[in-house]
């Protein structure tokens, strides 16, 4: 069994359970999971679902289920690398580091609001996704932070709040 | 996968192909000399990756490499380079890359996203020294 790493972002947050499908629904402190995958030449990389909706204190886990690649699960804030801030204001940033296949890495959002994060090796080949934590911020605007300092093809990739928020995940195209 | 013939690689890349080579028998088993290392070693990224081998670079030569890939009894079965999409430009060039693996039966070319040590999209050229039929040596 690969090591696991987890980190709680916020307020508390507790650890259950974990559920195969993330659920718009879900309970605070379930598990819902975020494929990292890629193609077996390494042409094309993912998060999958790349877009997920979850209720506070709900824990999402990351895992690497890339044979030839690793992955990183890291948050847009200025403590990463100086990356323009796209998560709430009051949560806590968070960076994964390099993850080996079938490694994972958990964190528990409390605050409501978009979160986007990427992966720091394929930032520029467009890996990046974004999570709506349920309450009053979650389809605020102002938590979106701006698109300067994005490449390209990770500003195209993050599928639309409104679009999580109808439908709780929007899979990979 | 699209494969291009290798006369065709010869005419875009230069001297790539028409380097100077090391000799042969010094990379052809695993581990080679310094100043290469493994790239496990260095970034983090599984000891053998799927579909190229456990490699070795000098990491004095990055990002284009040569990168020096091998089987799983540790037999060479490919040179490797990795050159950023954005440094096909033309006010960039690479010249007189090493070629020390020796006979070439054939080569891939493919474009990847970015991993550990190149992180950014680039495209794999593969000369291999097997067949195309032994790639799967290094398949899993």
């Amino acid at each position: 069994m690969k090591p696991s790493r987890r980190q709680v972002i916020g307020m508390g947050g507790s650890f259950v359970t974990a559920l195969a499908l993330p659920n718009l629904f879900a309970r605070a402190g379930a598990i819902t999971e975020i494929t990292m995958g890629g193609r077996s030449d390494g042409s094309h990389v993912w998060f999958d679902p790349v877009g997920l909706m979850v209720q506070p204190g709900q824990t999402i886990r990351w895992i690497n289920r890339d044979r030839g690649n690793s992955h990183t699960a890291t948050a847009y804030h200025p403590a990463n690398f100086g990356k323009p801030n796209r998560i709430p204001a009051a949560a806590e940033p968070w960076d994964s580091d390099y993850l080996l296949p079938g490694e994972s890495f958990s964190v528990t959002l409390t605050q409501p609001g978009v979160y986007d994060y990427f992966c720091i090796p394929h930032e520029r080949a467009g890996m990046v996704g974004r999570i709506v934590v349920a309450g009053p911020q979650a389809n605020d605007r102002r938590s979106r932070g701006t698109d300067a300092g994005l490449p390209e093809a990770a500003r195209l990739a993050f599928p639309a709040v409104e679009d999580i928020v109808a439908n709780g995940m929007v899979e990979r195209k | 996968m699209k494969k291009v013939i290798f006369p065709a690689v010869a005419m875009l890349f230069g001297g790539l192909v028409a380097a100077p080579a090391q000799d042969a028998g010094t990379v052809a088993e695993a581990p080679p000399a310094a100043p290469y290392q493994k790239v496990s070693d260095l970034v983090s990224l599984p000891d053998f990756v799927p579909g190229l081998g456990q490699l070795f670079v000098d990491p004095s030569t990055l990002p284009a490499g040569p990168f020096l890939a091998y089987d799983h009894d540790g037999q060479l079965v490919s040179t490797v380079y990795m050159i950023p999409v954005q440094d096909l430009n033309p006010d960039k060039s690479f010249d007189d890359l090493e070629a020390p693996g020796g006979t070439v039966d054939h080569v891939d070319v493919y474009y990847n996203a970015g991993h550990p040590g190149v992180e950014v999209p680039h495209a794999h050229i593969i000369l291999w020294h097997v067949s195309a039929d032994d790639e799967a040596r290094v398949a899993e």
